[in-house]
């Protein structure tokens, strides 16, 4: 399925209709992207003032979630889609609440960034995190350009992306540990970081999550819960 | 007429001619017409379907000689046909020459139509924004570059401006993004890569803010000192003048110092909100009681013909006026005057501080904003002036979306005057206004 092939309808209406639904997705997906690197962005310098400031602006990744939910409703209810045009709106009305979710995962870290950076900071200041949150984002921003070039290879990378995601929080929070059983004093401290590592992985499962909604539109195939990778059809 | 058309004419004139020469032996004139008109009949068919199926089958052998009606016909059609041919490749060439300079071009260029989907986009744009040039065509260029500043640009209509936006393939990288309208209704969006520029940037104002910092601790403790001796009644009175002087420098350095730090603020923060509503009017009369000293400044005179409050911030706003106005006083000898005016229309509003002072010459008026810059240098530093105060206005200005005019005369006096535009402005509810109207 290529991108033509939404616009390919006898009401033009609804053509524009379904494009418009799809921009609305994406640049819903870029404000909760800005939300994403600007957190990341105020616990690694430490900015309070930032991190504040993205806590304070998750109304407008809430606002658009609620605008586009019931665009959602108002087509499902006049046109009755069938097929890919179903298929479509019900993985956009999936995705924007994974969105909406990576969007509160964005304030945690904001409100976290803020408490952090009247902390003492340790020497590294936070690289292991900030490697983290940069691959993170990496993956949000792969899954949305997949959602916007209905690209099910680069999809795939991303849900199998999420895996050393997972390791990666593994690891930050094995060296959390070892950091507080070492010195009790920084628990206050380091606990604030293993929140804010938990945060990033979990925003790593929900860009996992809106790129299986990808393959789910474009393919028609559910592959939640499964294995993906080389074996991903063994009966074919 | 050609040579082929008038042998074919002839031809077939004779052709009838005869056919009705043999016709009229046999007494029957018009069969024998008849019979010579199918036989030219038949025999053009068989040439036109000939003809048709040599340009599918590309075998034209039975045209190539000769000089028939049907020679003649094909060879002004293959002549148009190589014509064709040779401008096809010649633009396809042309084409390939201009997209290989496009290539070449440092820059990213993305042409968009007046949906802002892609139309066509270099290779700059590939390596700088990740865009895909097969992939991606007829898709809106914000769904890929997803930057709400981008989205906002492009539906502004306007593209005045240029805009920062992260890089969405280089960590830590930004791209400067500019949108030239075209031709119906096209676009072109031009992306560069500014990360070292901003990196620069940063790292001056960086400088900047921590120099004037570290500059602060050093300076309280002199300052102090300086204090104490000025009250020492034990000092020697040799001593009380360099004390004196040095107090006064010390006091200098001090406000440099605070205004470099307000300067950079202004510089690193983001646009000045809008929820507050700053009563510029109130805020004028404030700076005449202030500013004012009647007897040892020229008067001031404050005319506020407009309710409208401005949204931005209220100390900013502040110190905008209180610079403004200081340095026209400064400039305004004790028999001049100073007015300060607040007026507004739909088109927006404006601020103006106007003296009757010694006036700036036009070659100066360009650099007036410059840090540090000014107009005689031996002179201004006795009365206290700093040389920030103008950047500061400019800045803060710049925050509110407004402009600042200068109009000057040597020996007559200045006029300095800040527009701010109508978004920026909010009309006070009446019953805020009786509010206000009571006697302070």
């Amino acid at each position: 399925m290529q991108a033509s092939d939404l616009t390919d309808h006898i009401s033009r209406r609804f053509n524009k209709d379904l494009e418009d639904l799809r921009n609305m997705v994406l640049s819903m997906g870029g404000v909760v992207e800005t939300q994403l690197s600007r957190a990341i962005a105020a616990i690694v310098s430490g900015d309070s003032e930032l991190g504040l400031k993205v806590a304070n602006d998750d109304y407008k990744v809430n606002k658009l979630e609620v605008a586009i939910d019931e665009e959602c409703n108002r087509l499902l209810a006049t046109r009755s889609p069938a097929a890919g045009d179903l298929r479509l709106i019900v993985a956009i009305i999936k995705t924007i609440t994974d969105l909406e979710r990576i969007g509160d995962e964005a304030e945690k870290i904001g409100f976290l960034a803020s408490k952090l950076a009247a902390m003492d900071r340790p020497s590294d200041s936070y690289r292991e995190l900030k490697n983290l949150g940069t691959h993170v984002s990496h993956m949000l921003r792969d899954a949305m350009n997949a959602f916007a070039r209905l690209d099910v290879a680069d999809a795939t990378d991303v849900v199998l992306e999420d895996e050393r995601v997972d390791d990666e929080y593994e690891l930050i929070q094995r060296q959390c540990i070892t950091f507080m059983m070492e010195d009790p004093r920084s628990i206050k401290r380091v606990m604030n970081v293993t929140w804010a590592a938990r945060s990033l992985e979990r925003i790593g499962d929900h860009a996992k999550n809106i790129c299986e909604y990808v393959i789910y539109m474009v393919e028609g195939k559910d592959v939640r819960h499964t294995v993906l990778g080389d074996d991903e059809t063994p009966e074919d | 007429m050609p040579d082929a058309s008038r042998k074919f004419l002839v031809g077939l004139v004779c052709l009838l001619a005869a056919g009705a020469g043999i016709g009229w032996l046999y007494d029957a004139p018009a069969t024998g017409v008849l019979a010579a008109a199918l036989i030219a009949l038949f025999w053009q068919v068989r040439h036109l379907l000939a003809f048709v199926r040599a340009t599918r089958t590309r075998d034209f052998e039975v045209f190539r000689v000769g000089d028939g009606i049907w020679q003649q016909i094909f060879s002004s059609f293959s002549y148009q046909q190589a014509r064709a041919a040779r401008y096809k490749r010649q633009y396809r060439q042309l084409l390939r020459e201009i997209r290989k300079s496009t290539d070449a071009m440092p820059d990213g260029a993305v042409i968009l139509d007046e949906n802002h989907e892609i139309v066509m986009c270099n290779r700059a744009a590939k390596a700088l924004a990740g865009l895909k040039p097969k992939k991606d065509r007829g898709q809106r260029v914000d769904n890929i570059l997803r930057d709400p500043k981008l989205t906002k640009l492009l539906k502004s209509e306007t593209y005045a401006r240029a805009i920062e936006i992260p890089s969405p393939v280089r960590d830590d990288g930004w791209l400067n993004c500019r949108v030239v309208p075209y031709g119906a209704d096209q676009k072109l969006l031009v992306l560069r890569d500014v990360t070292e520029s901003m990196r620069l940037a940063r790292m001056r104002r960086d400088f900047v803010a921590n120099a004037s910092h570290e500059l602060r601790s050093p300076l309280t403790v002199v300052t102090g000192y300086l204090d104490t001796l000025a009250d020492d009644e034990a000092m020697p009175r040799d001593w009380a003048m360099p004390v004196t002087q040095m107090q006064i420098q010390a006091r200098r350095m001090n406000r440099i110092v605070s205004e470099l730090l307000e300067l950079s603020r202004l510089e690193s923060a983001g646009p000045a909100d809008v929820e507050e509503r700053v009563d510029v009017g109130g805020l004028l009369s404030a700076a005449r009681r202030a500013l004012g000293m009647p007897g040892d400044t020229a008067p001031i005179d404050v005319v506020v013909d407009s309710a409208a409050r401005l949204r931005g911030s209220a100390s900013e706003i502040e110190s905008l006026i209180t610079n403004l106005v200081s340095n026209a006083v400064r400039h305004t000898p004790v028999d001049g005057s100073v007015t300060l005016t607040w007026r507004s229309d739909a088109d927006g509003a404006e601020l103006s501080v106007t003296d009757t002072g010694e006036g700036i010459d036009a070659e100066h008026l360009p650099r007036l904003t410059e840090r540090f810059f000014r107009v005689d240098r031996g002179r201004a530093r006795e009365d206290g002036g700093v040389g920030l105060g103008l950047a500061i206005v400019k800045h803060i200005l710049g925050r509110h979306d407004g402009r600042l005019e200068v109009r000057s005369e040597r020996g007559k006096g200045s006029t300095f005057t800040c527009h701010f535009p109508a978004s920026r402005l909010a009309m006070p509810s009446p019953a805020t206004l009786r509010g206000e109207r009571r006697p302070a």
